[in-house]
């Protein structure tokens, strides 16, 4: 690809006087009452918006992003106004993922307006704001039909339906600008895939283009931000964009945190007391502080701690999740807002722009996993631009600590990790086909040509279109039953479709949407009442007697019956089951090479101080290291405390004393070794390639595993390298190993994923998302949500049925590609077996009596999964003998 | 496997087969799930009479039976008279007829059985409203207690028996099951699985014992019944449900 001439961006701020004369009056008197100087986005976008140019603006919290944005939409309807021509009509749309932010947004409108027009009267027709959302009530939308906003305010699921709203569409015909708030959190997503499509689709409704403005926290690489918000024009013709990039503009401090001197030989339970205490510090230390977690389940442990510790009370410390109920979110906001609370818990509601108010500190509880990620969520310390935010990262555990530094190191030196579009997602697709088809008839062509202007859909098979038309119109059943499994009308020899039946438009109204994927399932006392709820999926994992957090409490895990699970007060100070870890976000591929070189470079610096002296163990980590060193210039580079460097050394040297080897970048280690108990072999892989590719090879080998010795094998992955589990009965010697490397190193990855990925359990709970997404199973039924008995098909049978269709059933292909493309890193992972093959990266097998230290924490997090043997009756004889022989140790 | 001298449940099929009678037993069919679903509008692809017309076909041909009695739940719906079910019940009863060669048919009415009824003369079968003596045994749906006070084997389905078991990998596993024990007067009893494999399974073995059959709590110790799972050809003893809450 050449340099793009229309994605471009633009270096040079304009003027202060030349930004603010392409204000209107009232509107550039009011901002500069209030702000006396643009910032710098703004010196950018307040002329390039009144030019009418396509902008994506990239800024940290606090910079006026969202002004940057509005001042000039707000000048033209203001000229417009004062000429009379201002109409009850939709000139401006604005979408943000988030309904609280959309609240925000409403009364950062309207207090200017509120303010300029206290002035001027009713010598001038009020500019006004709607907003729409799924809380809207139906009076509410009565009215807004009536007398439709000037500017909209919504989410991606309101402006779908709106679509399909004929009587409202028709005030939507003088839509002029779109803005899109948070693209960060819309670009990388099925959401903002689901977006991009009824961005074109308002389009061709009104017939004309509108300028889009994107808003977002840093992306990267940011041209593909542009292209996923512009699109393309006539089908081919990629729109302008300009780029405007104000990321480091913000003045950031940030280190890594380690809780105790010394983390590797730290009890957990003392690592616990000390990162509470660590908190506790931080907290009393400042105003008001923002702890971020990495799971809501995260978040509930850590106000349940902070407050039992230390003593706060509920007015101090609040969490905020998106599990909460609406009305205790809003409680948080306004708290926070009047400066009430000391602290606030978080996993990732409040890392988007909803406005809380003054926030002094940051504090990010174990790793983020990306260093864009690390810098959105320090920036929201620090008000306004001028501050300097300032933020921690406090390290949960031994890898967590590396992985942290690193990633600190990066953000100091500008290096982002990068995101990638989901394309050509066919579940996604299936709803808006359902969606237009309710318009009008379709010829095929046309339509597909719309759904190509969408950069997601841009490289778009016809054939999978096609094939996605005959899904929905029933094709795939037999004649007599079209009738009623058909969602829409379509004719083959006319090449067209359209509406069908009156249920369809219900069905689509109710369920559309890409959120969300997960079931949850209420949990309940014995007496039958409800405490919370928790995911189908971290039930899946519970068995009874495990106990775990809600709500800031502990409870014992019982049974569950019908999606509903019982369980009882627990007595126990400890949890015994862990958080559910695949809530987490998968650490980045860049980010994971980094972390590798770290670990060869440092590694290769300590090696002599290791290898040379005797009786080292006594002063592993103990004796400083010697200035000057290499060692002690790669440590003192991390933006790091003195216990983070005292406790990656120690951890280096432990590992070194132990293995011999720190696996790196360019050593992929594999260990042999057994649990405690001896009762299951653990075959360690440690590749520091990130989750998503790590996904792939774990698979790989996983299956060549139970192909060679005819048994299930349980997966463990995570950042850091994955764990293959096997019974203990089974003999794998080194050869067995080598003969293992050989083969996946040679092996046509892709291949063998697509045919095998059928025996992991992941395969199944994907086709359960991707059914839900394309209407294949419903949600909701005539308003009502489907009752959970009758939507808990069992997804083996309702997949295998889909397979006798067509390996092509395009629920079934959804879910294939999405496994392929958006789970797993194929691209990546191909490229680590060549170089695997071609010796670019060394192997070594070790034996060990047990886990070395840097397999502990790949033993202990990471997310499950299994695949099972190719033979479905003996592992049916194998569950029998294994229960059986359960059954006889506990009633021998 | 055998259960006793008379019953046996054909292997790897969730059929019983009783040889006093030279006829199959099977429960909870549920045809026509998967138009009832569509027209709904889901998209639950058809295959639940296909595959029910395979094992019992396979059930025949093994046993040699010529008659079968269906304990409740044919057809899916509580009230609606949907098409898709009469179609499928329709085909079904000729299948058994034509093709198996059945020549009694014995349909125990469900909670979910209403225009069945309408059909027996036109179809051909015997029906019976809450519950079936034949020979040893008396057969009934499940939803209410039997009133026969005869000494005799009952037989029921409506339960949907599983047990769900934790794997070598720790994962979880779900088995549809047969369940096997007596009642608490002493008297024999057999619980069916469901032969329609979209419905999710009871875990029998996990479940508080009162939820599961609320009616027969007092009756039937789930806990002292065996469960015996089957797949791919073979039927497996898992012994007592009280023994696998632990496992």
């Amino acid at each position: 690809m050449g340099v793009s001439l229309t994605i471009q961006r633009w270096e040079k701020p304009f003027g202060r006087e030349e930004s603010l004369s392409s204000l209107n009056f009232y509107i550039k008197d009011w901002f500069l009452k209030h702000y006396k100087e643009p910032t710098p986005p703004q010196l950018y976008s307040f002329k390039l918006i009144r030019e009418h140019r396509n902008l994506l603006i990239t800024a940290p919290t606090g910079s006026g992003k969202t002004f940057s944005a509005f001042m000039s939409i707000l000048s033209e309807l203001m000229d417009m106004a004062e000429a009379g021509s201002l109409e009850d009509k939709v000139y401006c749309v604005y979408i943000s993922p988030l309904k609280a932010l959309n609240n925000d947004i409403y009364r950062n409108l309207n207090k200017p307006l509120d303010d300029i027009y206290s002035k001027l009267g009713a010598s001038v027709p009020r500019i006004s704001v709607g907003i729409r959302t799924g809380d809207t009530t139906q009076q509410e939308r009565q009215k807004m039909l009536r007398k439709p906003p000037n500017i909209l305010v919504t989410t991606p699921e309101s402006l779908a339906i709106l679509l399909n709203s004929e009587r409202f569409m028709e005030n939507m015909k003088s839509v002029r600008y779109v803005v899109i708030d948070e693209m960060h959190e819309l670009a990388n997503n099925k959401r903002g895939v689901h977006l991009s499509l009824s961005l074109e689709r308002l389009g061709a409704l009104i017939g004309t283009d509108f300028l889009r403005v994107g808003l977002g926290a840093t992306l990267h690489p940011l041209e593909l931000a542009a292209r996923f918000l512009v699109g393309y024009r006539n089908g081919t013709e990629e729109r302008d964009c300009y780029i405007i990039d104000a990321t480091w503009d913000k003045r950031m401090e940030y280190k890594t945190l380690c809780p105790v001197p010394d983390i590797v030989n730290a009890t957990d339970r003392r690592i616990d007391t000390a990162i509470y205490a660590t908190l506790d510090r931080i907290i009393k230390r400042n105003r008001t502080t923002l702890i971020f977690t990495n799971t809501r389940s995260g978040t509930e442990r850590v106000v349940y701690n902070l407050r039992r510790r230390f003593k706060y009370g509920e007015e101090h410390i609040a969490a905020h999740h998106g599990s909460l109920s609406r009305e205790a979110r809003l409680d948080v906001e306004e708290l926070l807002k009047r400066g009430k609370l000391k602290c606030v818990v978080s996993s990732t509601s409040l890392e988007l722009g909803i406005d809380i108010g003054s926030i002094d500190n940051v504090v990010q509880l174990g790793s983020p996993k990306s260093v864009t990620r690390a810098i959105q969520r320090i920036g929201r310390s620090g008000h306004s631009f001028q501050d300097v935010a300032t933020g921690e990262i406090v390290a949960i555990n031994r890898d967590d600590l590396v992985e942290c530094a690193v990633m600190l190191g990066a953000a100091r030196d500008r290096r982002l990790d990068s995101f990638s579009v989901p394309t050509n997602a066919l579940d996604v697709l299936a709803q808006h086909i359902v969606g237009m088809a309710l318009t009008k008839k379709w010829k095929v062509d046309e339509a597909f040509g719309l759904v190509r202007q969408a950069y997601p859909y841009h490289n778009l098979d016809r054939k999978d279109f096609v094939m996605l038309i005959e899904y929905l119109s029933g094709s795939y059943v037999g004649l007599e039953s079209r009738r009623v499994y058909g969602k829409i009308w379509y004719d083959a020899n006319e090449d067209a479709f359209g509406r069908r039946g009156k249920l369809t438009k219900l069905i689509y109204y109710l369920n559309l949407g890409t959120i969300p994927d997960e079931v949850s399932v209420g949990v309940y006392e014995p007496n039958g009442r409800r405490i919370g709820s928790i995911q189908e999926e971290f039930l899946s994992r519970l068995k009874p007697g495990d106990i775990f957090v809600l709500g800031g409490r502990l409870y014992r895990f019982d049974h569950s019956r019908e999606m509903r699970a019982y369980v009882n007060r627990a007595e126990s100070k400890t949890p015994t089951i862990p958080p559910w870890y695949s809530e987490t976000l998968p650490l980045s591929y860049e980010l994971a090479l980094e972390i590798g070189r770290f670990r060869r470079e440092l590694a290769d610096a300590l090696a002599e101080r290791v290898g040379g002296a005797k009786g080292i163990a006594k002063t592993i980590g103990k004796k400083a290291i010697e200035p000057g060193s290499e060692a002690e210039r790669i440590l003192d580079a991390l933006p790091a405390d003195a216990n983070t460097k005292n406790s990656i050394l120690q951890y280096f040297e432990e590992q070194l004393l132990f293995a011999k080897r720190v696996p790196n970048d360019r050593l992929l280690l594999i260990e042999k070794t057994a649990d405690k108990e001896k009762e299951r072999l653990y075959l360690i892989f440690h590749c520091l390639y990130g989750r998503r590719a790590n996904d792939v090879l774990s698979r790989l080998f996983a299956l060549e595993l139970s192909d060679a010795f005819n048994a299930d094998i349980g997966i463990f992955v995570n950042d850091n390298g994955f764990v293959l589990t096997l019974d203990s009965g089974i003999g794998i010697g080194k050869d067995d190993l080598e003969k293992l490397v050989a083969s996946v190193a040679s092996s046509d990855a892709q291949r063998i994923i697509r045919r095998n990925i059928r025996r992991s359990e992941m395969m199944k709970r994907r086709f359960r998302h991707v059914a839900v997404r394309s209407f294949m199973v419903l949600r909701n039924y005539k308003g009502r949500q489907i009752s959970i008995k009758r939507q808990q098909i069992n997804s083996e049978t309702l997949l295998s049925a889909a397979e006798e269709i067509s390996p092509d059933f395009p629920v079934l292909k959804e879910t294939y590609r999405e496994i392929m493309e958006d789970v797993m890193d194929m691209q990546r992972a191909k490229e680590i077996l060549r170089k695997l093959r071609e010796g670019e990266i060394k192997h070594d097998i070790i034996e060990t009596p047990m886990p070395s230290p840097f397999s502990h924490t790949l033993i202990t997090f990471g997310e499950a999964d299994v695949v099972m043997m190719k033979d479905r009756r003996r592992h049916l004889r194998e569950l029998h003998k294994h229960v059986l022989e359960q059954i006889r140790k506990r009633y021998a | 496997m055998r259960l006793t001298a008379d019953l046996e449940i054909v292997d790897g099929l969730p059929v019983m087969h009783i040889r006093s009678l030279g006829a199959l037993a099977c429960a909870d069919l549920h045809l026509g799930y998967e138009g009832v679903m569509a027209s709904r509008g889901g998209f639950i692809p058809k295959i639940n009479l296909k595959r029910i017309k395979e094992t019992l076909g396979i059930a025949a041909r093994k046993t040699g039976a010529r008659s079968i009695i269906v304990d409740g739940d044919i057809k899916n719906e509580f009230s609606e008279v949907h098409a898709e079910e009469f179609n499928e019940f329709r085909e079904l009863m000729h299948f058994l007829k034509e093709e198996l060669r059945m020549k009694g048919l014995f349909l125990v009415k469900g909670n979910h059985d209403n225009f069945v009824d309408r059909l027996r003369q036109a179809l051909g079968f015997e029906l019976y409203r809450q519950e079936a003596e034949i020979g040893d045994y008396v057969f009934f749906h499940g939803e209410e207690l039997p009133e026969s006070k005869a000494k005799k084997t009952f037989v029921m389905g409506h339960l949907h028996p599983a047990i769900a078991v934790y794997n070598k990998v720790g994962v979880k596993e779900k088995l549809p099951c047969f369940l096997s024990g007596k009642m608490s007067d002493g008297r024999e009893i057999v619980v069916l699985p469901a032969m329609n494999s979209f419905a999710g399974g009871v875990e029998v073995n996990r479940d508080d014992p009162s939820d599961i059959a609320p009616v027969f709590s007092k009756m039937l110790d789930v806990n002292g019944m065996r469960a015996y799972c089957f797949g791919e050809g073979e039927t497996y003893d898992f012994g007592k449900v009280g023994q696998l809450r632990h496992v």
